[in-house]
């Protein structure tokens, strides 16, 4: 899985951090996921996209 | 505030468990009690020093916490049934039961620690090959302690296995220590390394 968190973070000025305490994670969370090391829940996928303003279906891209 | 309440909790019941354990005169396993809770929660003590601010709890926190826990349990009921079943009257004979449980108790918690490192930092910054690795290691250390529990029963019994005796004192430990230090390494790498 891949993802493009880090590309619309930095659209917005966003750090790690910052996003992490927007989403109510840690910040080793939003690390993972940006490398996709970490499939998130529905919820936790839905609040980060909401979060950076677009939608799941932008932020992950699933590759088979 | 969860986290909070979290930490408050694990805190209170080290505290209780590590006040019973001096209690018992058990104080090496009070002392692995606290240092473990410490190393357990070192990043929201150190982010508490910091920022005066609790980590929050979130799912992948929860997860790896569950997991953890999973491990530790199954290997305490595993590991007691082992030693209530097959070795129980030597071990009796030798052992009180408060040095048994406290030996179980401390072999839980650490196989707790580690597995909850590994599922929190290792894991995701590990290829699948390390991974593969990781698995086949364990996997010999899992076969030499299998082979040197059967050897153990069979001399319990006095059968005697020239082939299994000698399986027992040169390959099984051999075995062990490959599997040990191999797994250790992956472990170690995983730990240290930046993710791929």
């Amino acid at each position: 899985m891949k993802t493009r968190i880090k590309e619309f973070r930095s659209r917005y000025n966003l750090t790690q951090e910052k996003l992490a305490e927007m989403v109510g994670v840690r910040r080793e969370t939003i690390i993972f996921l940006e490398q996709g090391k970490y499939n998130p829940s529905l919820r936790l996928a839905y609040s980060v996209a909401r979060t950076l303003h677009t939608t799941v279906e932008e932020l992950f891209i699933f590759d088979d | 505030m969860k986290a909070k309440k979290l930490l408050w909790a694990v805190f209170i019941v080290a505290l209780v468990i590590a006040v019973f354990l001096i209690a018992m005169a058990q104080y090496y396993v009070a002392v692995a009690l606290v240092i473990g809770t410490l190393i357990m929660r070192h990043r929201e003590i150190w982010s508490l020093i910091k920022t005066r601010k609790l980590p929050p709890v979130d799912e992948r926190v929860r997860e790896n916490t569950g997991k953890a826990i999973r491990n530790g349990f199954i290997f305490f009921a595993v590991a007691t049934a082992i030693m209530m079943l097959p070795f129980g009257g030597v071990v009796t004979r030798n052992l009180d039961t408060v040095h048994i449980l406290s030996a179980l108790f401390l072999a839980a918690g650490l196989v707790y620690l580690l597995t909850y490192l590994f599922y929190d930092r290792a894991e995701p910054k590990m290829t699948q090959g390390r991974l593969k690795m990781l698995k086949t290691y364990l996997l010999i250390i899992g076969i030499s302690v299998g082979v040197f529990i059967h050897n153990a029963l069979y001399a319990l019994f006095d059968v005697e296995e020239p082939v299994f005796f000698i399986i027992a004192t040169i390959i099984s430990p051999l075995a062990l220590a490959v599997g040990l230090i191999g797994s250790l390494v992956v472990f170690i790498m995983g730990l240290a390394g930046r993710p791929s």
